[in-house]
């Protein structure tokens, strides 16, 4: 996928509280495939407590469309963490 | 030989606890239910510790449209997960394996939920992940609540009709819509009628339906063992139009010379939808040689489709229908925590590359491990 390089492209780069967290969403978020695969690439990573998404596309609309999809699930997932991390060995109440 | 569904316990535990997330739909639910270790049976109860659920409600006249209804789960999913955890007062480590619905089902909303379980999962030390189909969720749990062992299953809901038997480890299809669900049918002319959606369109096309009296003549669409409902839709629809449009007009019973009503049109759809699947299950069961009738899924809360059935499963020999009501029948998270828990014992688990939710997933896709009768 890197071997194609697309005009538009654009970093999201998300700090994280510890790298932990910044790996975990890394990989909640790379298995689901993206819908126009010769429109728009996403690639994550993390790199230390940064959670890293690079946006390559054909035009900044389509940009646009996949950086706020992405962040949506961002949301989610620190959601999740803010609620559950450190956590499991806990009670809710 | 009988499976083995004691390989996989964790040392020094007697049972298994399943966290179940399911929102294939406009219902978002977590359940979390536990399974003592050995087979189940009447003795041997899955037991159910929360089945918390939250509905993504439209004005009437709209539908949930994919967008906005992962908006809602989105919204709601970590509350509603954590509200399950404390009603069954379990803690993370207490927990065997998440389970959450792979498809089939909307898209959108399915990847918004399956995003919280993931997170969750890696969150609390890689608590296997384990993806179900939302059919076999209804099956199983729709099994063990009831009790029937090898029903002849009627799948109705607002994204699914079948009429499915259990084979040889495949809930084999053996009848089916043609085009849409019989729940999106009834849903649509809700619709149309500007019924509202609360607490089920459904529910309220019910409701006017115990007033009608007269029966219009609506297409009767079973082909094989198949049948068709758009037809029969579009017409009916026409009719409401006709009858309270802009300019409306007066649609007189041929019998009583009495105007035809709402009510009666929603009298009306009911008796041919049910009709219909009561004769595609009658004919499945004459071929698997059963006299069992479990219905699941949405519509199958519906008490008159019940009543119908039962007077069809009285005529056979020790005939006998299961049915549950609308905290089972209704997509909920806890049978994706049951279906999931007895693929999980069978040995199941999805790595997290292996989690991609699927629209499209049929309920024979699945290998039942866990039965071998």
């Amino acid at each position: 996928m890197d071997s194609i390089t697309l005009p538009y492209s654009l970093q999201l780069e998300v700090p994280f509280e510890t790298a932990k967290q910044a790996i975990i969403a890394a990989s909640t978020l790379s298995p689901d495939p993206i819908l126009k695969p010769n429109e728009v690439s996403v690639n994550y990573k993390s790199d230390e407590n940064k959670l890293i998404c690079q946006f390559q596309a054909v035009s900044d609309r389509v940009i646009r469309v996949a950086v706020s999809n992405v962040i949506e699930n961002i949301k989610t997932i620190i959601e999740c963490i803010d609620e559950f991390d450190g956590k499991e060995d806990q009670y809710f109440n | 030989m009988t499976v083995d569904l004691d390989q996989y316990v964790k040392p020094g535990k007697g049972h298994y606890i399943a966290l179940g997330l399911e929102g294939s739909a406009n219902k978002l639910g977590v359940g979390v239910i536990k399974h003592n270790i050995g087979p189940l049976s009447q003795t041997n109860r899955a037991e159910v510790l929360s089945n918390i659920r939250d509905t993504y409600v439209t004005p009437p006249g709209e539908g949930f449209l994919p967008r906005d209804t992962a908006r809602h789960h989105r919204n709601w999913v970590v509350r509603i997960i954590k509200k399950a955890l404390i009603e069954a007062n379990i803690k993370g480590t207490d927990i065997d394996c998440i389970c959450f619905t792979q498809g089939p089902g909307m898209g959108a909303p399915l990847q918004s939920v399956v995003i919280a379980a993931r997170t969750l999962a890696q969150l609390w030390n890689n608590i296997p992940l384990v993806g179900v189909n939302h059919c076999i969720g209804h099956i199983e749990m729709g099994r063990e609540i009831t009790g029937a062992d090898n029903p002849v299953v009627l799948y109705v809901s607002g994204g699914n009709t079948q009429v499915i038997a259990y084979s040889k480890q495949r809930y084999r299809i053996f009848g089916e819509t043609l085009d849409i669900a019989i729940g999106n049918c009834l849903d649509r002319f809700a619709r149309t009628l500007k019924i509202p959606n609360e607490p089920a369109p459904g529910y309220n096309i019910e409701q006017m339906a115990k007033k009608g009296k007269h029966l219009i003549n609506l297409p009767y669409t079973v082909k094989g063992m198949d049948m068709s409902m758009s037809g029969i839709l579009g017409y009916i629809d026409q009719l409401a139009n006709d009858m309270f449009g802009k300019q409306p007009k007066k649609v007189i019973d041929e019998v009583s010379g009495e105007p035809i009503t709402p009510e009666d049109l929603c009298f009306s759809l009911q008796e041919i939808l049910f009709s219909m699947l009561v004769e595609i299950t009658e004919r499945a069961l004459a071929h698997v040689n059963s006299n069992q009738v479990l219905i699941v899924g949405g519509v199958g809360s519906n008490e008159r489709l019940q009543e119908m059935m039962k007077l069809m499963i009285q005529d056979r020999k020790n005939g006998q229908i299961y049915a549950t009501d609308e905290r089972f029948c209704i997509d909920n998270g806890i049978m994706i925590a049951h279906a999931g828990l007895l693929s999980y014992r069978t040995g199941q688990t999805n790595l997290i590359n292996d989690t991609v939710c699927t629209q499209r997933f049929r309920t024979d896709e699945v290998f039942i491990k866990w039965r071998d009768d």
